[in-house]
């Protein structure tokens, strides 16, 4: 790594993109590489298996240094809003007063080790972490993503308008899966009897079969592009043939 | 149906077919030969969108998704570097907010450099780029609460979305922001449809910036993933007539594609 | 974008402001919740698939059930957790619980454990326990195939997971009759089924939220997932299959309204649309 940084910083602008895409390529290589080349055993393994879990950890660890680089881009930012008293700035402080709390009271109550599901005596540091963290952190998770109920009822009734058949299509598709997703369509044609051809025409069956025969396929199709798409992506990055900044215009 | 933890020589052969057929079409672009990419309107959409903000006065806002340093990070980012430069020209803002921190270094160097590229290197503001929360809901409710303040004009959502893509919208379509939006997950296609005003849809997503920069490299790029799709395509019907005539795989020896898929034998 | 005021009742069916639909969304929710009107809940056949694995684990298996959810989905991942865990202890078959991507589930599905486990006099690590959070993911996934005791370490507790009684005959993922996994993140199946069901062909369920689930269709078509549960209506089945109804089930009554109510809108919606259209049409001639 060090040796890395030092060649990068040592050669001049061509140079330096020369280096980056070796080491792009390298690091491409093992992963490929370690897929492609012929393995034996079961589970199958050949000479680079025993590095991925060494490699990926060596991943994970780089990653996580860059986790420290959010929180002091938070800090940086809301420690100024406070600093300069700009508007908003309690919001600001709401969130030290916030991360520190549950920082302080997480690692309390992680480092009392009560090693029972349900001590008989619960110290008030687990007591202050519940209440933050049951209390406060996860209901606001929750209420906020309840948020999205309303957003699609309004969004739902503003934009589906029928100005084609193909609309109309999806709509008649729509009301069929969602009520065949309640109670509510099951009893609009608990009429019609369970077994026998006219158990097709129940709600629910009417939306299983929307689901594998008709939505199954076009995920089926979608996928397939993406996963194409996705593969072209990696070559370019791999082999550095991407434009973009990252790779400098005159690549 | 079983999977392997390492490639047979079918997959082998499959995976260096579709990459040689990428390659050698990138190549063939290089080269200097035509191809044609047909109109796809979300992204005939981004001018007419940073026009928007340039003639109201208004910033952008930009979010590149949830995910890390991914492919569809990167294409989000190379996207990104395309809006600024269209912003930069016009003299408008742009805010990026973004989620995961190893995303913020590169975001940072991306829209420092093409400011730099177009002569606007004193129009970069490195609080415009800021990173808002890892958190899903925490980085929505922030992102909503930056567009609110900053009034923008024009919101750009590209990269991986998941539940807070509808938060996002609604509440810039409440602010009557313009919104483009692209992303790979189906999922979130039908909510991005019902709040946007262009959308870019599934492949068209990898296809963005070959279109809209017209480099050789990348609509190569593009007309290779649509031959290789036309393979795979040969290879499903192949496998329905297979199935079709010596019937369903439940049990490996009795559909030799299966076998090679699965089995490698 | 913003509209012009509408000028007829046509116009105003299309435009109705959103802070009444919320209104009418919350007052039907809120009405289902307090006056549920029960309707009977039939078990659909993915969720029937899930049951069915947990009930057919050979005997001296064990269960893992990995909880990859957290607080935003718990009014769908909760309730879905609560059945399976019922359905496993009805059946009587040890399981493990742990957490892959969102260390907030572990802490989230072990409350429920507790809970669950309290009424069927289940004692922590005789038939159930927990190994926690582990990170690392796909090396999670690879590691644990090969050695679950060494890969997992400690359990939720801080005990070694080694010295726990159900694990003194689980080694490797051979030991495992059924992965189920609880989730409303993205990609978390796609991983188990390429390194642990795909190549060791350990049975393998699933439970996701609902705007998710149409995704994962694929896998039950292709026989990779035994079984599926989808959104709170996936819980109300796994628990009208347990006979425990519980919170799955207040939820269906609330969703079924609120799907009515919603459909109406856009009804009432188009209704305005076609009209104003016809009344256009009409003026041009």
């Amino acid at each position: 790594m060090l040796l890395l940084y030092a060649l990068h910083r040592l050669l001049g602008p061509r140079g330096r993109r020369w280096l980056i895409a070796l080491v792009t390529f390298v690091a491409g290589l093992f992963y490929g590489l370690e897929y492609f080349y012929p393995a034996k055993g079961n589970p199958s393994a050949n000479f680079l298996t025993k590095w991925i879990e060494p490699v990926s950890i060596m991943l994970a660890v780089i990653g996580f240094f860059l986790v420290g680089l959010g929180v002091y881009s938070l800090c940086h930012v809301h420690g100024r809003n406070v600093a300069k008293r700009r508007p908003g700035w309690h919001n600001s402080l709401a969130f030290f007063v916030s991360m520190i709390a549950m920082l302080v009271f997480a690692l309390w109550e992680h480092y009392l080790h009560l090693r029972e599901p349900t001590p008989a005596v619960v110290p008030w540091p687990k007591g202050v972490y519940e209440v933050l963290f049951n209390g406060l952190f996860a209901p606001l998770q929750a209420a906020t993503f309840s948020l999205l109920a309303f957003y699609i009822a309004s969004a739902a009734y503003r934009a589906f308008r029928i100005r084609s058949a193909e609309a109309a299509l999806m709509m008649g598709a729509a009301f069929i899966v969602m009520l065949g997703q309640v109670p509510v369509g099951m009893w609009l044609t608990s009429g019609i009897p369970a077994s026998g051809p006219a158990a097709f025409f129940r709600l629910e069956k009417l939306g299983e079969w929307v689901m594998n025969w008709l939505n199954t396929p076009a995920q089926r199709g979608i996928t397939f592009g993406i996963a194409v798409g996705a593969l072209a992506m990696s070559l370019r990055v791999w082999l550095s043939l991407e434009r973009g900044t990252f790779f400098s215009e005159q690549a | 149906m079983g999977t392997l933890l390492h490639a047979n020589w079918f997959m082998t052969g499959l995976f260096g077919g579709m990459s040689a057929i990428i390659v050698a079409s990138v190549l063939l672009a290089q080269l200097g030969r035509a191809m044609f990419i047909r109109r796809i309107p979300g992204l005939t959409g981004i001018e007419e969108a940073v026009g928007r903000a340039t003639e109201m006065g208004k910033p952008i806002f930009f979010s590149p998704g949830l995910d890390g340093i991914s492919i569809v990070t990167l294409q989000a980012l190379a996207i990104l570097s395309h809006i600024v430069r269209l912003a930069a020209e016009r003299m408008t803002r742009i805010i990026v907010g973004i989620c995961d921190p190893t995303v913020l270094p590169v975001a940072e160097e991306s829209v420092r450099e093409t400011y730099d590229s177009v002569g606007r290197a004193d129009a970069y503001r490195p609080e415009d780029v800021r990173f808002i929360s890892d958190q899903q809901f925490a980085y929505a409710l922030g992102s909503v609460g930056l567009m609110t303040r900053e009034q923008t004009a024009t919101c750009f959502y590209f990269g991986s979305f998941f539940a807070e893509a509808l938060i996002l919208t609604e509440n810039g379509r409440a602010l009557g922001a313009l919104q483009v939006a692209g992303c790979p997950e189906p999922t979130q296609i039908p909510f991005f449809i019902a709040t946007c005003d262009y959308v870019v849809i599934g492949d068209e997503y990898y296809a963005a910036s070959a279109y809209l920069t017209r480099e050789p490299t990348l609509t190569g790029s593009l007309v290779g993933q649509d031959i290789v799709k036309a393979v795979l395509l040969a290879l499903m019907l192949a496998g329905i007539v297979l199935v079709s005539v010596l019937g369903p795989a439940a049990h490996l020896g009795q559909n030799f594609l299966v076998d090679l898929l699965a089995q490698g034998r | 974008m913003e509209q012009r005021p509408p000028s007829d009742l046509w116009e105003r069916l299309q435009q109705v402001p959103r802070h009444y639909i919320y209104l009418l969304l919350s007052g039907v929710i809120v009405w289902q919740l307090l006056a549920p009107i029960r309707l009977p809940i039939l078990p659909s056949p993915p969720t029937r698939g899930v049951y069915d694995a947990i009930r057919a684990v050979p005997a001296g298996k064990l269960i893992v059930i990995s909880t990859d959810w957290d607080a935003s989905t718990q009014a769908e991942t909760g309730p879905q957790t609560r059945a399976v865990l019922e359905a496993c202890f009805q059946a009587g078959k040890p399981f493990a619980l742990m957490n892959l991507a969102s260390p907030m589930g572990a802490k989230l599905g072990n409350d429920i454990a507790v809970e669950v486990g309290k009424e069927y006099h289940a004692e922590y690590g005789m038939v159930w326990c927990n190994w926690g959070y582990k990170a690392g993911f796909t090396n999670v996934l690879l590691a644990m195939a090969r050695n679950i005791p060494k890969t997992m370490g400690q359990d939720f507790y801080g005990k070694p997971v080694a010295a726990l009684h159900m694990m003194q005959k689980v080694r490797t993922i051979r030991d495992v009759g059924l992965v189920i996994e609880i989730t409303g993140l993205a990609n978390m199946t796609e991983a188990w089924v390429g390194l642990i069901q795909g190549p060791y062909r350990i049975p393998f369920a699933a439970a996701y939220t609902a705007v998710m689930a149409p995704g994962y269709y694929q896998f039950l078509d292709s026989g990779q997932l035994e079984g599926m549960l989808v959104g709170a209506k996936g819980a109300a089945e796994m628990e009208s299959l347990v006979n425990r109804p519980g919170a799955g089930t207040a939820i269906m009554s609330a969703q079924s309204w609120a799907h009515v109510l919603i459909i109406a809108l856009i009804i009432f919606g188009n209704l305005g649309f076609v009209l104003t259209r016809a009344r256009e049409k009409g003026r041009e001639r």
